[in-house]
C-alpha cells in the first residue's frame, strides 16, 4: 500500500511521467481527477453554492491537516492556504518534485467550478512556496476584476470564458 | 549504533489526520494510466516510487537494516487502522494484512476496486528490494488481504 499520507508523492511521479508525454496528457489526467471529485462535490456545490464549497473545503482543511483560512461572504468564498501539506510533502521528498506541481489544483478545481456556474480565481503566488489564494465568485465580472490582482494566475483546461 | 535499531526515525514520519479518500484517487489514477498507456507504464511509475520516493528505506535495506521497512509498515498501517500482524527478526519480516483499510475504503467509495489496485504494493515492494541482498514477496490472500515477506535472497 502506498499510504494515503504519501499519495502526493505518488501523484508527483504521475505528473512527471505525463508532463514528458505532453501538455494534453497532463490536462486529460486533471480532467479525470476532476470527474472523480465530482462524485463527492458536484451535488453539494450545485445545491448549496458557496456554502457547499465552504463545507467541502472546511472538511478538507481538517482531514488533510491544512494551515488554511476560509472566509465566506455573500459574493465569494476565499481560501487562503498558509501552508499547503500537498506541496510541502512533494518538496520534502527524496524524489525530484515536478516543477509545476501546483498547476494540478486549478486543473481539477477549475472545470468543477465552471460546471456549477461559479468563477474561480486561482493565485498560486509562487510555485516553489506551499501557499496560494483561491477565490470563488458568484459574479463573473468580479472574478475578472480580481484576476488583475493575482501574482501567478492559474488557468485550466477548457476554461469557461 | 545497532544497525537494526528501531528507534531510528522514519524519513517520512507523518502525523495528524488521515485522508483516506486519497486511496480513491490512487484507484482512479491506476485505471487512467493503464487504460491510456498500458500496465508496463503503471508498473514503471510504481518502480520510481519504490526507488526514488522510498530511497531512504531502500538504502537501509541495502545495508541490511530491514527493520526500517517494518517500522514504516507498522507506522502507516496503524495510521490507517488496518488489521494486521507482523513478525520481525533480523533475517526476515512477515507482514500479514488481514483487512486492508485502503482497499476497503476504495470499495466503499467507488464500488469496483481496480483489479490492479494491489500492484501499488507488489511493484513498489519489488523496486524496494531490487539491487539489494533481499527480496520482498507480496502474496494476495484474497480481497483486502495480503502477506508481504522480506528475506535474504536464496
Amino acid at each position: 500500500m502506498i499510504p494515503s499520507d504519501h499519495f502526493t508523492r505518488f501523484y508527483n511521479e504521475v505528473f512527471k511521467f505525463l508532463e514528458d508525454q505532453g501538455e494534453e496528457h497532463l490536462e486529460a489526467y486533471w480532467l479525470e481527477i476532476s470527474k472523480n471529485q465530482e462524485k463527492h462535490t458536484l451535488k453539494l456545490f450545485k445545491e448549496k453554492g458557496l456554502k457547499g464549497m465552504y463545507e467541502y473545503w472546511d472538511h478538507i482543511r481538517i482531514e488533510e491537516n491544512c494551515d488554511m483560512d476560509l472566509k465566506l461572504d455573500d459574493e465569494k468564498l476565499e481560501l487562503r492556504m498558509n501552508v499547503c501539506p500537498s506541496l510541502s510533502k512533494v518538496l520534502d521528498n527524496d524524489a525530484e518534485p515536478m516543477k509545476r506541481y501546483c498547476d494540478h489544483c486549478a486543473g481539477w478545481i477549475g472545470p468543477l467550478i465552471d460546471k456549477v456556474d461559479h468563477h474561480l480565481v486561482y493565485d498560486v503566488i509562487d510555485r516553489n512556496k506551499p501557499q496560494c489564494v483561491v477565490k470563488i465568485f458568484k459574479d463573473k465580472e468580479k472574478a475578472i476584476e480580481e484576476e488583475k490582482n493575482a501574482k501567478l494566475l492559474m488557468e485550466w483546461p477548457k476554461k469557461k470564458k | 549504533m545497532n544497525k537494526n535499531n528501531l528507534d531510528q526515525k522514519l524519513r517520512y514520519n507523518d502525523g495528524g489526520n488521515v485522508h483516506m479518500d486519497f486511496h480513491g484517487a490512487t484507484n482512479t489514477t491506476i485505471e487512467f494510466i493503464i487504460n491510456k498507456y498500458g500496465i508496463d507504464t503503471m508498473n514503471d511509475i510504481f518502480k520510481k516510487v519504490g526507488n526514488d520516493v522510498y530511497k531512504d528505506i531502500k538504502d537501509h535495506i541495502k545495508k541490511g537494516n530491514i527493520k526500517m521497512l517494518a517500522k514504516h509498515w507498522q507506522h502507516f498501517f496503524d495510521r490507517e487502522n488496518a488489521d494486521y500482524n507482523i513478525s520481525i527478526n533480523d533475517e526476515e519480516i512477515i507482514l500479514t494484512v488481514n483487512r486492508c483499510t485502503a482497499y476497503e475504503h476504495v470499495r466503499k467509495l467507488v464500488g469496483n476496486v481496480s483489479p490492479n489496485f494491489c500492484d501499488q504494493t507488489i511493484k513498489t515492494n519489488e523496486a524496494l528490494a531490487e539491487d539489494t541482498p533481499y527480496e520482498i514477496k507480496t502474496e494476495i490472500l484474497g480481497e483486502a488481504a495480503c502477506r508481504q515477506t522480506i528475506r535474504k535472497r536464496a
